[in-house]
């Protein structure tokens, strides 16, 4: 029989100090830097294709690392689901192991090739294009700017909250949506702080200031995991004398090691973290996040080449084997060396304190892993400012008010667009949503079912048409926000509505499956809304474009058919 | 001359090389998928669920369930990306990109 680990009392923790604000301000200086190496990369070429594309030159690592990888918000719930539920969420999670191939091999070389051949910058042009359709195109940049925006304004609560966990004496250490996370004076200069530095690199450098400061963080984050778990299994000496510690544990016992999980919320007693069903659901929900993307699928349209397509899904495939597994080990053995950490959003920057309390500078590699979400959330926001900006003057100025307008107007309407962008986002959060991670997941769903079926129709299927890829993106949509809601509104509909709440809640029993927490999703048959938003998706596209009329063969005729045939000429 | 005679007249024209070499990759990369998916939760669904944690044994340190139904598979997939990557997928040239601007392009698609 392999020795227990002794336990840690909670309150013997050591706190970082000034490490995390140290941090902080290198990851700030160098998204600065890096904006500013952009700005004068985006100097050759059209503004718009520069600014809002990075004239179509992204390398095989930034794809990589930056078209599939989840926002900040996603990550940082992660490792804190590992620490509470256990071993079950290297199974939530393995659906990573063929994002790499689904991510690009599916329809990375379609999408590079058809952007080419239409001119297209944002997805919306590309859906107009393909389709000459501009009911199409402007469908598609609302749907693209609701679930953004949403997306978007949640990551500015999660960039401000980092930054003010982040000082000095603050006793926390990371997000977490309770009590600790008042909205106060050190709420508003973290926002303050946060929004001028994401909004004012973006505006700098554009498109390639958003991938470059991402592949940065993602780079920083793989070798600090990679860091964290040497030091993780050093200290417990493996994962199995850690798991076998945590079983031993009257307090947590045999089911952290099994599936579905440990029910670590006494408020939710008899909950499934992840049955059967769900777990064979989350598995299509990362592949079908990553692919119908629309921040994603902008990047596979700036990539150089199809080498470059090619290179990045193995890049990706050592990129992801480096960060999920390793994170799960890093959590296990953070739950046996710190089993009671009170919030467990908490469990990397607190074990990071733990593990290198002892090593020279560890205030500071302490500082640089809790620094990691904020890089993230940054490039998240950056991103979505980059995807929302290209949609307003792209997609509805430059299409619908003004098609004539010059490089000067436009360049510096995007500068405007961006920054009252910004400025929305930030008086959102002056009084900010709840349910940061909920939201996250939300908007990442919404904008998959929207338009994954529709992508793979505009790639691979000539006979889709306009009302077919309409209904695909509006229902596919529409039945993802829908189970959110029937969830979300259950106790206030229960409440005002009475009888007739109660028949229709009839049909929708309360469940105890899935992340128990207060906001969360109605998973019908117990799978993921995902997955239902694909199927009605997949449904509404195909039947309604098999009832329309077929589009023209002068329009569907060079997507599809060689275009290189030589002529030949009569004799 | 009526559609009919012209439509005889021209030959079928054959596909785009890069819609072929798109499919052919995107059904392996489906096959793939679907395989991992099936295996995946299928080991993980008949050795983690329901389990008698006194039989649980570990193997490199994991659960057995999650080495055999996780760790195995996604080793898989990381040899297999890497042969889709290097080997399987073709080099094609993307052509040129279309540098006319906003056109004026009419409502194609016929409600």
């Amino acid at each position: 029989m392999k020795t227990m680990l002794p336990l840690l009392a909670a309150d013997s923790m050591p706190e970082v100090g000034f490490g995390a604000i140290l941090a902080l301000g290198v990851f700030v200086i160098a998204s600065v830097w890096i904006s500013m190496l952009a700005n004068y990369a985006t100097r050759s070429g059209s503004f718009m294709k520069s600014f809002f594309l990075g004239n179509r030159g992204l390398g095989s690592w930034a794809l990589a690392l930056t078209a599939t990888v989840q926002s900040g918000g996603t990550f940082m719930g992660f490792p804190s689901y590992v620490y509470a539920h256990g071993w079950v969420v290297a199974l939530w999670i393995c659906g990573y192991m063929v994002v790499p191939i689904t991510g690009f091999g599916i329809l990375g070389k379609r999408l590079a090739q058809i952007s080419r051949m239409t001119g297209a910058i944002t997805v919306p042009d590309l859906f107009r294009a393909r389709f000459h359709s501009p009911a199409l195109g402007l469908i598609a940049s609302l749907l693209i700017m609701f679930f953004m925006t949403t997306m978007m304004i949640a990551q500015f609560k999660a960039g401000a909250i980092v930054m003010k966990l982040s000082f000095p004496g603050s006793g926390s250490l990371t997000l977490a949506e309770d009590a600790a996370t008042q909205i106060d004076y050190a709420y508003f200069v973290g926002l303050a702080v946060f929004s001028l530095t994401v909004i004012g690199y973006t505006l700098l450098g554009g498109f390639l200031a958003a991938v470059w400061t991402d592949l940065f963080q993602s780079v920083m984050m793989w070798f600090g995991i990679l860091f964290l778990l040497f030091l993780a299994v050093s200290a417990t000496g493996g994962p199995e004398i850690a798991t076998r510690t945590i079983m031993e544990n009257p307090n947590i016992g045999p089911a952290y090691a099994l599936a579905p999980g440990f029910n670590s919320n006494a408020a939710f007693p008899g909950n499934e973290f992840l049955p059967l069903g769900l777990a064979a659901s989350m598995f299509g929900l990362w592949v079908f996040t990553g692919l119908g993307s629309p921040a994603g699928m902008v990047r596979i349209m700036a990539c150089k080449d199809t080498g470059t397509i090619r290179r990045s899904i193995y890049l990706l495939a050592i990129y992801n084997a480096g960060i999920y597994l390793p994170l799960v080990v890093i959590c296990v053995c953070g739950r046996a060396l710190l089993p009671d950490v009170a919030k467990s959003d908490e469990i990397i920057p607190r074990l990071a304190i733990h593990l290198t309390s002892g090593l020279p500078a560890g205030s500071f590699l302490a500082g640089l892993i809790l620094a990691a979400p904020f890089g993230a959330v940054m490039a998240t926001v950056s991103s979505y400012l980059v995807v929302i900006s290209s949609g307003l003057v792209r997609d509805i100025y430059q299409r619908f008010i003004n098609p004539h307008a010059n490089e000067y107007q436009l360049a510096r309407l995007s500068y405007w667009v961006m920054g009252v962008v910004g400025l929305i986002a930030v008086l959102a959060n002056i009084s900010p949503p709840k349910f940061l991670q909920v939201i996250v997941v939300f908007s990442g769903s919404g904008a998959g079912a929207s338009f994954m079926v529709p992508a793979l129709m505009l790639a691979f299927w000539r006979r889709s048409t306009v009302p077919g890829m309409i209904a695909g993106m509006l229902v596919g949509g529409g039945t993802v926000v829908s189970l959110y809601f029937v969830e979300i509104f259950r106790g206030l509909a229960l409440a005002t509505l009475g009888g007739l709440a109660s028949s229709f809640y009839g049909m929708f029993p309360a469940q105890q499956i899935g992340p128990a927490q207060a906001m969360r999703a109605y998973y019908l048959f117990g799978i993921d809304p995902l997955i239902w938003g694909l199927l009605t998706s997949l449904i509404a596209g195909v039947t309604v474009s098999l009832l329309t009329k077929p589009l023209p063969d002068e329009v569907t005729a060079r997507f599809f058919e060689d275009q290189t045939e030589p002529v030949t000429s009569p004799a | 001359m009526s559609d009919t005679t012209l439509a005889a007249a021209s030959p079928p024209k054959k596909p785009d090389p890069i819609y072929v070499s798109s499919r052919r990759e995107a059904l392996a990369v489906a096959a793939t998928t679907t395989l991992a998916f099936l295996y995946t939760v299928i080991v993980c669904g008949w050795m983690g669920y329901g389990r008698d944690p006194k039989t649980l044994t570990f193997v490199l340190g994991f659960p057995d369930w999650i080495f055999w139904g996780i760790v195995v598979p996604w080793s898989v997939c990381v040899v297999v990306s890497l042969y889709l990557g290097a080997t399987f997928m073709k080099d094609e040239d993307l052509g040129e990109d279309d540098t006319t601007g906003i056109d004026d392009d009419q409502e194609g698609g016929a409600a």
